[in-house]
């Protein structure tokens, strides 16, 4: 695997309330990925991409990008960074086109990247309306445009569908698969939303209460899930079910359904014959497909 | 170099901001005044006048000025800036955009003193369009039949953006520990007239708030010195919290 764009080692991060926001989060994203970081709100998502970006002073651990240290390259690491923190950071009282220009002089852009991003992020024809006067949706496809203004190896993106129509939601997806996939933009993304990571990382990222509980390609992801897959048993008595089956599962109840955790086929078959023999009737035996959604829910329920 | 690159930023952002609007009003308001005063009175002003005319019209105008609505101004100034970032939530965006924190911070500084004297400039210009535009509508003054003493202009002009260096480090400062813009504005202004109510106190020239007003004052003196001893102070103050809100702002734990 080629070396990672961004590697942070031990982070953790204090407010003053006292609690942990992060504990010993070690994110690996490697160059050239989509990195669906995902988790529930509050999760510290925001924290470790504020982290990223220097917006938090860092308390403990280290943060490399572009496998130089942030402290000591900040400007240099940023020139190679896009990012888009929370809700849209625009100048109200400006155009579309003088927001981008702002920016353009910071990052020394050649005037032309204006109206490419523009046309990227579909914007073309605001004229003299100022961002204030946009919908949510357009806003954020304008804070996305200066994301990509300098072309950034590197995008930061915090929930960048929030807010958006189902329409917006799917263009934003579209686009930054296609940032990936035509100019080899390594895209680090949080969301709340496990079918929208789903849908459109290589690797994923899971905190729960600051902590990392997964970390991989979305195929190992996706092997775990077969091993978290359940065996729905639906019969005649359920409480009598249950109670031979708790012999030798770990047994859960759910909308009139028994279902313990799928080993094999063999299995399925045995569980059959032992509650024919007890004279239950057997209605419905299958393996649950559970979703990465269930497995979501699995996993972020682990360490209560 | 790439604090060209950052100031040039920071002035696009104040295009058709509060900031520049009320900089435009504020350098008109008193020339209107005058223009209204000398028009209905002309017997009166133009009597005044006679003399020294020029003279007589930029400082009557500066004095009206420096007193209470200068300092105000620049406390207005000195919060609206950094407001446009607050407002918007933009730190973030600036700080993690390519810049070092001293382009930040003394871009910014440097966008709301060019605002001031933006200011001053507009209003300067305004003050020579009333007394010129009167006199073409009252023959009774001597305006247009007088050179205007450019020397003596840029001087009170200098004295009196001197008087407000220091309120304008000290006003900065604030204005970028508190996101809510009435934190400034209140401490601003209760500085301002207490300053104002303690002007009798023997070291009233060591109080910040207190220079324009000194300044005003001192115009009328008409000292050789171009600086007297609080427009030094100013100075000193202006340093000082110059230094002390950049360090403020470098070791602060979270940014935008």
């Amino acid at each position: 695997m080629s070396s990672p764009v961004i590697q942070t080692k031990n982070l953790d991060f204090f407010f003053n309330s006292g609690s942990k926001t992060l504990d010993d989060v070690n994110l690996v994203v490697p160059a050239g990925s989509i990195y669906g970081f995902l988790g529930p709100n509050g999760a510290g998502k925001t924290t470790t991409l504020r982290l990223l970006l220097g917006l938090l002073k860092k308390q403990h651990g280290s943060i490399e990008i572009f496998g130089k240290n942030f402290e000591n390259n900040r400007i240099e690491i940023l020139k190679r960074v896009g990012s888009l923190i929370e809700q849209p950071s625009l100048y109200l009282h400006l155009t579309a086109i003088e927001n981008l220009e702002i920016y353009r002089i910071i990052y020394g852009c050649n005037k032309s990247r204006i109206n490419e991003v523009l046309s990227i992020v579909g914007l073309e024809n605001t004229g003299k309306k100022k961002a204030k006067q946009f919908s949510l949706g357009m806003k954020q496809r304008l804070s996305i445009a200066i994301a990509l203004l300098h072309q950034p190896e590197l995008l930061i993106l915090d929930e960048p569908t929030n807010g958006l129509d189902p329409n917006g939601i799917i263009k934003t997806r579209e686009l930054i698969k296609k940032l990936n996939k035509e100019h080899n933009t390594t895209v680090l993304v949080s969301s709340h939303i496990l079918n929208e990571v789903e849908r459109m990382a290589t690797q994923v990222g899971i905190i729960h209460k600051g902590k990392m509980l997964f970390q991989g390609s979305l195929g190992e992801l996706q092997q775990m899930k077969t091993k978290q897959t359940a065996l729905e048993i639906e019969t005649s008595d359920n409480t009598k079910s249950a109670q031979l089956l708790k012999e030798q599962f770990s047994i859960q109840q759910l909308n009139g359904k028994i279902i313990i955790p799928f080993q094999s086929k063999e299995q399925s078959a045995a569980v059959n014959k032992m509650l024919l023999q007890h004279n239950i009737d057997v209605y419905t035996l299958h393996p649950q497909q559970s979703d990465l959604e269930q497995l979501f829910i699995d996993i972020t329920s682990n360490d209560k | 170099m790439s604090f060209a690159i950052s100031l040039r930023a920071e002035i696009l952002k104040t295009k058709r901001s509060a900031a520049f609007w009320l900089s435009v009003l504020g350098a008109l308001f008193i020339p209107v005044i005058f223009f209204l005063m000398y028009f209905f009175k002309p017997e009166e002003f133009s009597a005044q006048l006679k003399s020294k005319p020029w003279e007589g019209h930029f400082e009557h105008g500066w004095q009206a000025l420096s007193l209470f609505l200068l300092p105000m101004f620049v406390i207005l100034t000195c919060s609206l800036i950094p407001q446009i970032e607050f407002k918007n939530n933009t730190w973030k965006q600036v700080f993690a955009s390519p810049q070092s924190l001293g382009n930040i911070f003394f871009s910014k500084f440097l966008a709301i003193h060019l605002m001031i004297l933006f200011c001053f400039i507009l209003f300067n210009i305004f003050m020579l369009l009333s007394a010129v535009s009167v006199n073409f509508l009252n023959s009774k003054y001597s305006f247009l039949s007088t050179p205007v003493d450019w020397l003596a202009l840029l001087r009170l002009s200098f004295k009196t953006y001197v008087s407000i260096l220091g309120i304008s480090a000290i006003q900065y400062w604030i204005s970028l520990r508190f996101k809510n813009f009435i934190a400034p504005i209140g401490i601003g202004l209760a500085l301002l007239i207490t300053s104002l109510i303690i002007m009798q106190w023997e070291h009233i020239s060591k109080v910040p708030y207190a220079h324009p007003a000194l300044t005003f004052f001192d115009i009328r003196k008409k000292s050789s010195h171009l600086l007297t001893n609080h427009e030094w102070n100013s100075i000193g103050y202006f340093i000082f919290f110059t230094i002390v809100a950049f360090f403020d702002m470098k070791y602060r734990k979270e940014r935008g």
